[in-house]
């Protein structure tokens, strides 16, 4: 044996379908940190077990992830956050759903923890920031969104908890539903952001009177619901609670009174930025696994990969893989110049080199058709490989139970996306807000 | 205190070839990596640096084209608080000894250092040559096959040495070249991003052979002593013999193999 050998070895900033020359050299190091961490710590065996198994998402990857620093990496270093740009964290999201391509990591702590997390760290104040924020970072606690209801969720603006204030108080009473990592947050603590009514439902206008409140998990009144037994990505969970009389002190209002519908705007976009690039790493890491194994099976005396039914299709999914790739790359780039460009938050109409609509445009392109990529993939790569890719011996049927949340509704169904989509290349006249 | 720390950036072992007509190892489109020999070594400086009480700086230092800036940058990332390029087309074609030459002189450059670490060798070239004419130009001690650094003061060093025996614990004076061998299950400190953000901004300096001083002769081809006259990939073993058999009946048919090979 050659004495390298004793290293375990083969860990390269570059995997095999994947172009980094494009990459600052920053970037490049943070994929190999990544990469090493999840072959000393999640390979795809321990990610199938892992989604097997169910959650609480385990402890100790969740402080792991947070020491590699990939947790709210876009909040400021002044406020625990790294500064990064949003081109770095969608790189770093990407390389989190090449790893776990069930996208349970992804949802818990890309598009939930970061994408919300950071919105939820622009609008709090530092109270919220010290108690609950940065801990999250640190991966002693964990933060997220609740806006969806009993009543629905596509509909953000029609929303029925309600808000009442009462002396230096907010008390807050109604059901949240559809949550990711309640479980997570009863076991180490942390809180969500919720959208309540804090005035009279305007005709017409439904989104107004809404304002978003920090509420702590263990917030008296508030009451977790039955976790729901998902179809996929079951390592980390989904749940709810019901909020009878929860009382929260007036700092733990994000941002301004009335404006919540914005603020979650805000954080639906950065959300979905970090889904469409984990979507991409998915996708890569499928047509990796697949092209092992379509390479070495023989059937009628020749690897699958020599048919051209196959190939083909390989080759069609690789490029689509590609373009989304570019298109995750030209969103970020569009959010980072939206950051740079203060104002846009505040619907000030100062946006400058874009309009957060079209922004939203953009984002909502990558959300409906990156996540589908990946579901489709992984559904080609069940029929490459046949029975052996029905089976969780392999990631595919895991990453397709996965992804399908994506699809059909985490962070915004693919039919609310093409509206967002229409109304800006066909006009309101033709898609008018409703 | 401080510590040098010598690295090459290779390529990635498991994927080398060697181009058949001109004999030298395809680089185009292979990633290169930290040599992990070197990466154990400067694991070994973090480490100690962590545990002595005195003020300790660490210099990663490499010669290499312009693209060993990326293995410098993930020395900085570990814990390395500078880094050296030493990158002049002069320094090109340099065998191990025009590297120690080079090496020694740019250590002498960056001020007193009480421990050069070195990995055992490189994995790309194998020959664990250079750590040791280092130490010769420097005129230092030196200690090869050292799997662990124990202590460090101002005037010696305790390292734990790998022998064919077994192991060995050996006091040193300072300043000492010191090779280091990795054992087994080894895993390297994987740099997190806040590390590699910062990393961004310590010193990195590149010199070329004018920062360096001597004949341009001195180093690269022309400072060579050896001539490599060719490489080659090894032609590929040929299928072994398997005796799948009870006992006995083995036996018998290597003894069988042995004599008609003429082994016995």
């Amino acid at each position: 044996m050659p004495v390298w050998a004793i290293f375990k070895g083969g860990i390269m900033a570059r995997t095999k379908l994947s172009d980094d020359r494009d990459l600052t050299e920053e970037q490049r190091l943070f994929k190999e940190s990544l990469l090493e961490w999840a072959e000393r710590n999640m390979p795809l065996d321990r990610v199938i077990k892992m989604n097997r198994e169910g959650h609480p998402y385990p402890r100790e990857l969740i402080k792991g992830l947070a020491d590699l620093g990939v947790i709210m990496g876009t909040v400021p270093e002044e406020r625990g956050g790294m500064g990064l740009t949003w081109k770095d964290q969608a790189l770093i999201a990407d390389i989190i759903g090449y790893i776990d391509p069930s996208i349970a990591t992804a949802a818990g702590f890309m598009a939930v923890e970061t994408g919300w997390g950071f919105t939820i760290d622009r609008h709090a104040n530092d109270e919220i920031r010290k108690k609950y924020v940065q801990p999250a970072i640190r991966g002693d606690k964990f933060i997220g969104i609740a806006t969806t209801e009993p009543g629905g969720g596509s509909d953000v603006a029609n929303f029925k908890c309600t808000g009442e204030k009462d002396g230096d108080e907010w008390v807050l009473n109604g059901e949240k539903t559809f949550i990711s990592g309640v479980e997570e947050a009863k076991q180490i603590g942390g809180g969500y952001w919720v959208n309540v009514r804090t005035g009279e439902k305007v005709p017409g206008a439904a989104h107004k009177n809404m304002t978003a409140f920090f509420v702590p998990i263990d917030s008296e009144g508030l009451t977790p619901t039955e976790p729901y037994d998902d179809a996929g990505r079951n390592s980390i969970s989904t749940g709810g609670f019901i909020m009878e009389d929860v009382r929260v002190p007036e700092e733990y209002m994000l941002g301004e009174k009335d404006k919540g519908f914005y603020y979650t705007m805000e954080g639906f976009d950065n959300a979905r930025i970090l889904i469409g690039a984990s979507a991409v790493g998915v996708t890569r890491r499928i047509l990796e696994e697949a092209a092992d194994y379509i390479k070495e099976r023989e059937v009628f005396g020749s690897p699958l990969a020599k048919y051209e039914g196959i190939q083909f299709e390989f080759v069609e999914r690789y490029t689509e893989m590609e373009a989304s790739r570019l298109m995750v790359n030209k969103v970020a780039d569009m959010q980072d110049t939206r950051y740079d460009e203060e104002g846009w938050a505040e619907r000030s109409g100062k946006a400058k080199t874009y309009s957060p609509t079209e922004i939203a445009k953009w984002i909502s392109m990558i959300k409906y058709k990156v996540p589908h990529l990946a579901k489709d993939t992984a559904d080609d790569a069940m029929h490459w490989l046949g029975a052996a890719g029905y089976s969780s011996e392999y990631i595919f049927e895991t990453a397709w139970r996965g992804v399908m949340s994506y699809c059909v509704g985490a962070e915004g169904g693919a039919n609310i996306q093409k509206i967002v989509i229409g109304r800006e290349t066909l006009g309101k006249d033709y898609v008018p807000y409703k | 205190m401080r510590f040098v720390v010598c690295v090459k950036q290779v390529p990635d072992t498991t994927e080398i070839e060697v181009d058949e007509e001109t004999g030298t190892i395809i680089r185009e489109g292979v990633p290169s990596v930290l040599n992990a020999f070197d990466e154990f070594a400067l694991n070994l400086a973090v480490e100690l640096k962590n545990e002595v009480e005195e003020d300790v700086e660490i210099v990663a230092l490499s010669m290499g084209p312009p693209q060993a800036k990326e293995a410098l940058n993930k020395c900085l990332a570990i814990g390395a608080d500078r880094a050296v390029l030493l990158t002049d087309m002069v320094f090109a074609g340099a065998d191990t000894w025009a590297t120690s030459v080079t090496l020694s002189r740019a250590i002498k450059n960056i001020g007193k250092t009480d421990i050069v670490f070195m990995g055992q060798e490189a994995s790309d070239g194998n020959t664990a040559q250079v750590g040791p004419e280092v130490a010769a130009h420097m005129g230092i001690p030196q200690l090869t096959f050292v799997t662990e650094v124990e202590s460090v003061n101002n005037s010696h060093v305790v390292a734990k040495k790998e022998t064919d025996e077994g192991f060995v614990r050996i006091k040193c004076e300072t300043p000492v070249m010191i090779a280091c061998m990795p054992t087994p299950g080894f895993e390297p400190r994987i740099p997190n991003i806040r590390e590699i953000m910062k990393a961004k901004k310590k010193e990195y300096q590149e010199w070329s052979h004018e920062d360096l001083g001597g004949d341009p002769s001195e180093y690269g081809l022309d400072g060579s002593e050896s001539v490599v006259i060719k490489t080659y990939s090894p032609p590929p073993k040929g299928e072994g013999i398997i005796v799948d058999d009870e006992p006995e009946v083995a036996v018998k048919k290597l003894m069988d193999f042995f004599e008609d090979e003429g082994i016995l």
